[in-house]
């Protein structure tokens, strides 16, 4: 068989490639080794009768020009009108129930102190100056930093003119502010805990930071620069939309196809070759699997020059995050706001806490109390579980991929008795509203997704691998060394989490080939 | 007091000492302003015990500009700088690494450990040094604002620009990841030996609230490698009687050119009239008149403590709030009957250097976290010398001083920072312990021992909570931000007062680079003529 373009993995990022690439007129196949299509962003079947909607939670990353260009309202895909917000609960009060939107935050949180209120308003107000040019930057190819042509000097002092145009005191603060801690961040301007909480949380997910670790403002910015609203059905709305975009734009999609080789010659890329010993030829791979997996298990060592092998031996993707998804016969309820049932919840006491989360991997260790984002799907999409009965989505932060001792079954309870725990501290009633749980480890990450070291994002966000240094400098640019070999996963610029950026930059580069 | 001074300097410490010869030398009428008995602030060798000379606090000389020692003619007035040439890391197991002023024979110490590292160490020294080259002048230089609009500042900007391309590609990458990186993970990319890497990381630490894995300590590294090509100046030693002696050189240059210099002569506030700083007033109701007021002190105490938030703009008072000086550190000083003996290695050789308790990075980071929860390390990190092995002038013939920097110490402890004084003596039996532990011998020969906590260096030093470089040394409060945006540059909002101390660009450590390049900017500036 013969194609243009070979698309290796179904997720988002693989299906957003594909798509940009086959409404150009290319010919594409896409591979996944799964029976299932979508990657982080697939709806799982836990225990029968109840399902996920994807391992990731988030969905307001998703790029609306990307919605746009692949045309993905048309096929279904729906955006949220109101914020679901993220519920911060308190042990003894009240809670924060955070939004983007200030005023909504305001009536949201009626006995928080004025002046908390007030600093949160000047708060957005201040993202919403600086976050325009950070995304600006994240949806643009790094510029080749290292080349003696124009074009690197030509972005550069684009990006240098926009940032300019901030004004001196925003550019002062922006600049001030990149390199910190979170914790330092927020407690220049907020005294409430569990609004620190919410908003230092995010900062930490997938990352081997913790809310002291400074470089946790730049990936706190990050994720606020890429927000924008988020996917009706959550990450498995999107695959299903890109699934159908995909094959309208007569991509050709192999489902059970694990790739054993990427086939070189002579320094290019003449196809892959499956698991199977089946081959498929095309002059151009693109890889959405994470940048170790891609250089290292599908090509022969031979074919990889020594100064990218260094390269991409020194990425660091060191699995942090485990997952619990629990059947409920209710969804979760908390005393301090019983007339609540939030869909989006994130635990910790105070920063402190989360710091102590993160503390424990650096020994490989899990967290004694995890922090957990939890997400309850089922309150806007019905059918995901029997009726009356609920889903819970949890992401457990922090367990590490290298555990000390290794993950064995031991391990894994202990992980489900300790996230179990901060659930029960929180809502009394969770424990006899269980009907069942199925605990992912980042092994089981590895195993299940193909994920090197269990790593959600195919690489920490950190400020040394992001953007001309994501995933490395020579592959920055979605091209490798390797001619016809491509990146389009979370592990190229602009980062992981459902965005869909990396598959459609990827597809520029490609087409600009 | 009709005198009026060109220049009042507040603090007689040793950047405020360079700041004061400089401008005598230029010609102007300085005054010197000490509150303690002693010059030098920081920088100070005491007779605390009986023929024992201590460096109270600051007890290396690391990274004194070269520049300044000559304009100055700074040997001539004392200075006498011996190189320190080994540094020594004890392990616990009862082996030991030594990494000596000799490449060889560091790397056949390191092959001991890691055949593969001692082979890449070469390469890694080489990088250092390149990227040294690029980020000297830098410090070396007021700070560049990227966000000013001057043709001036733009066309340096783009100098740097033009520079940093000369790095060539794995240079400019390398000094991408050590601005970002922590120290650990920096190195982890190097080398595969702990016991190599865990001295190496803690340079990155030293006097920051950070640990060894936190981002953004990597670029220290670089110091170390700084200190190497400064060279033939051996920017990196001991100095001779201790390190007030330092400051005793800097005196007398500037005693030399003119200045007047006044000990415990505490200021109680800066006279202001009009908006504009118009001299000092002391803690005994003296007032003395300058042109302008230079402030050694750090940047919280001047603009709080002397100034008053009364008479600053509520934007800048909040950046001056916001400006972060948690002190991490406490120093142990002893006097000792004899030598040390370090049961993992026998002799002297490697102890006339520095002597590092950093067995593993997990055993650094774990100090760390003590810290973090407002307790000091049980087991920290020390950096120790034995000055009196290279220096007879400060311990009588066959004793030897013990000077050891601890980290971490949190000034901000659990109970509150005034606990400290009924914890000292804990803190310094903790320190005892941990050095106990590889010199089975220490408690034996203590003479005498003192202890300093970050809020001794508050009381005692003046130091606002106890932070050694006068504000922590993080990206934040570098450069172009430190101590403030739009105030880098030594001059700040009260007009004709100027800022002379480590709280300004490049920052603490003893290497005077704030005193002379503020000289520079207050003779420029024209304001004291």
């Amino acid at each position: 068989m013969h194609y243009d373009v070979i698309v290796i993995g179904a997720g988002h990022n693989g299906l957003t490639a594909a798509t940009a690439l086959a409404q150009s007129g290319r010919k594409v196949i896409v591979l996944e080794k799964r029976e299932l299509a979508g990657g982080l962003a697939a709806s799982e079947e836990f225990y029968p009768g109840f399902r996920t909607q994807g391992l990731l939670q988030e969905t307001a990353g998703v790029r609306p020009s990307i919605i746009t260009s692949l045309g993905l309202r048309n096929r279904g895909l729906q955006l949220r009108g109101e914020e679901a917000g993220s519920f911060v609960p308190e042990p003894d009060g009240p809670g924060v129930h955070l939004f983007r939107d200030a005023a909504r935050f305001t009536s949201a949180n009626p006995t928080l102190a004025d002046e908390e209120k007030k600093a949160y308003h000047e708060f957005r107000e201040f993202l919403g100056r600086i976050t325009p040019f950070i995304s600006t930057v994240l949806n643009q190819t790094p510029p080749p930093i290292t080349d003696k042509g124009t074009e690197g000097a030509w972005t550069l002092l684009k990006t240098g003119i926009s940032l300019r145009a901030l004004g001196r005191d925003t550019l002062h603060e922006l600049l001030r502010i990149g390199p910190m801690c979170v914790a330092d961040f927020l407690n220049e301007r907020f005294k409430s805990d569990a609004l620190k909480v919410g908003l230092a949380a995010p900062s930490i997910h997938g990352t081997f930071l913790g809310p002291w670790s400074a470089g946790s403002v730049a990936t706190f910015l990050l994720r606020e620069a890429a927000a924008s609203k988020s996917v009706v059905g959550g990450p498995a709305a999107v695959t299903r939309a890109l699934l159908a975009s995909a094959s309208e734009a007569g991509v050709t999609l192999r489902m059970n196809a694990g790739v054993r080789r990427i086939r070189v010659s002579g320094g290019s890329v003449l196809g892959v070759a499956l698991d199977n010993g089946e081959n498929i030829d095309a002059m151009i791979v693109a890889s959405a699997c994470d940048p170790k997996r891609t250089f290292f298990q599908f090509l022969e060592p031979g074919n990889l020059p020594d100064s990218l092998s260094e390269q991409i031996r020194i990425i660091k993707m060191r699995g942090t995050t485990a997952a619990v998804r629990i059947a409920l016969e209710k969804p979760l309820t908390f005393p301090g706001r019983p007339e609540m049932t939030p869909e989006e919840i994130l635990t910790g006491k105070d920063i402190d806490s989360l710091e102590k989360a993160y503390d424990a991997v650096k020994y490989g260790e899990m967290s004694e109390v995890p922090h957990l984002a939890i997400k309850v799907p089922t309150l806007s999409e019905l059918d995901l579980a029997p009726k009356d009965k609920h889903v819970a989505e949890v992401l457990v932060h922090f367990a590490p991929y290298h555990l000390k001792g290794g993950w064995n079954e031991a391990a894994r309870n202990e992980l489900g008795v300790r996230v179990f725990k901060v659930l029960a501290g929180y809502c009394p009633e969770f424990e006899s509203s269980v009907i069942a749980k199925e605990i992912l480890t980042p092994v089981d990450f590895e195993e299940r997704y193909g994920l090197t070291e269990g790593h959600i994002h195919h690489g920490e966000h950190s400020l040394d691998q992001l953007h001309t240094l994501r995933p490395s400098v020579d592959t920055s640019r979605y091209r490798t060394p390797i001619e016809g070999l491509f990146l389009c996963g979370s592990g190229s610029h602009p980062g992981g989490g459902i965005t869909c950026a990396p598959g459609a930059m990827a597809a520029e580069a490609i087409k600009n080939t | 007091m009709s005198t009026v001074y060109d220049a009042i300097i507040i603090g007689g410490g040793h950047n405020g000492l360079i700041t004061a010869a400089y401008l005598a030398k230029a010609g102007r009428k300085v005054l010197v302003l000490e509150r303690r008995h002693v010059l030098g602030g920081a920088a100070v060798s005491e007779e605390i015990y009986p023929g024992f000379t201590y460096s109270v606090c600051s007890y290396v000389v690391s990274l004194l500009r070269p520049h300044i020692i000559r304009d100055l003619d700074l040997p001539k007035f004392g200075l006498d700088i011996i190189p320190l040439n080994a540094s020594f890391s004890p392990l616990p197991d009862g082996d030991s690494l030594c990494r000596w002023d000799d490449a060889a024979r560091t790397r056949r110490e390191i092959a001991r450990f890691s055949p593969r590292d001692a082979e890449v160490a070469p390469e890694f020294s080489r990088a250092m040094a390149q990227i040294s080259r690029f980020v000297k002048p830098i410090i070396d230089g007021p700070a560049i604002d990227p966000a000013s609009m001057g043709p001036e500042e733009a066309l340096r900007l783009l100098k740097l620009g033009r520079r940093f391309r000369g790095l060539g590609k794995d240079n400019m990458v390398r000094f991408i990841k050590m601005m970002t990186m922590s120290a650990s993970d920096f190195l982890d990319e190097w080398f595969e030996s702990d016991v190599l890497k865990a001295p190496m990381s803690v340079s990155g630490i030293i006097g920051t609230f950070l640990g060894v894995r936190s981002p953004g300590t990597a670029y220290v590294l670089l110091h170390h490698y700084m200190g190497e090509i400064d060279g033939a100046f051996r920017s990196w030693g001991f100095s001779r009687g201790g390190t007030g002696m330092v400051s005793e050189a800097c005196a007398g240059s500037a005693r030399h050119y003119g200045a007047e210099i006044r000990t415990q002569a505490p200021v109680a506030k800066i006279l202001m009239s009009g908006g504009r700083a118009t001299g000092v007033v002391l803690e005994n109701g003296d007032e003395i008149r300058g042109k302008i007021v230079a402030s050694g002190v750090d940047p919280r105490r001047t603009f709080f403590g002397f100034v008053g938030e009364d008479n600053l703009d509520p934007e800048f008072a909040k950046q001056i709030s916001h400006y972060k000086l948690r002190g991490s550190s406490g120093k142990v000083n002893f006097a000792l009957d004899r030598l040390p003996e370090f049961k993992c290695r026998p002799g002297s050789e490697h102890l006339h250097g520095d002597i590092a308790i950093a067995p593993s990075v997990d055993y650094l980071e774990r100090a760390y976290d003590q810290a973090k929860y407002g307790e000091f390390s049980r087991r920290p990190y020390i950096n120790a010398v034995i000055p009196s092995l290279v220096d007879p002038t400060v311990a009588p013939p066959g004793k030897h001083v013990l000077s050891c920097f601890v980290q971490y110490a949190p000034y901000n402890i659990k109970e509150g920072a005034s606990a400290w004084p009924e914890k000292r003596e804990a803190f310094g039996d903790t320190v005892v312990d941990t050095l106990a532990e590889y010199i089975p011998n220490l408690k034996d020969i203590i003479l005498h021992r003192q202890v300093i906590t970050p809020w001794d260096m508050e009381q005692d030093f003046g130091l606002t909570e106890g932070n050694i470089f006068h504000g922590e040394l993080s990206f934040e409060q570098l450069a172009f931000l430190r101590p403030a945006a739009r105030w880098s540059h030594y001059k700040t909002p009260v007009r004709n007062l100027w800022l002379c101390g480590s709280g300004a660009h490049p920052g603490g450590g003893l290497m005077g680079g704030p005193g002379a390049l503020a000289a520079e900017a207050i003779l420029s500036s024209g304001e004291c003529r």
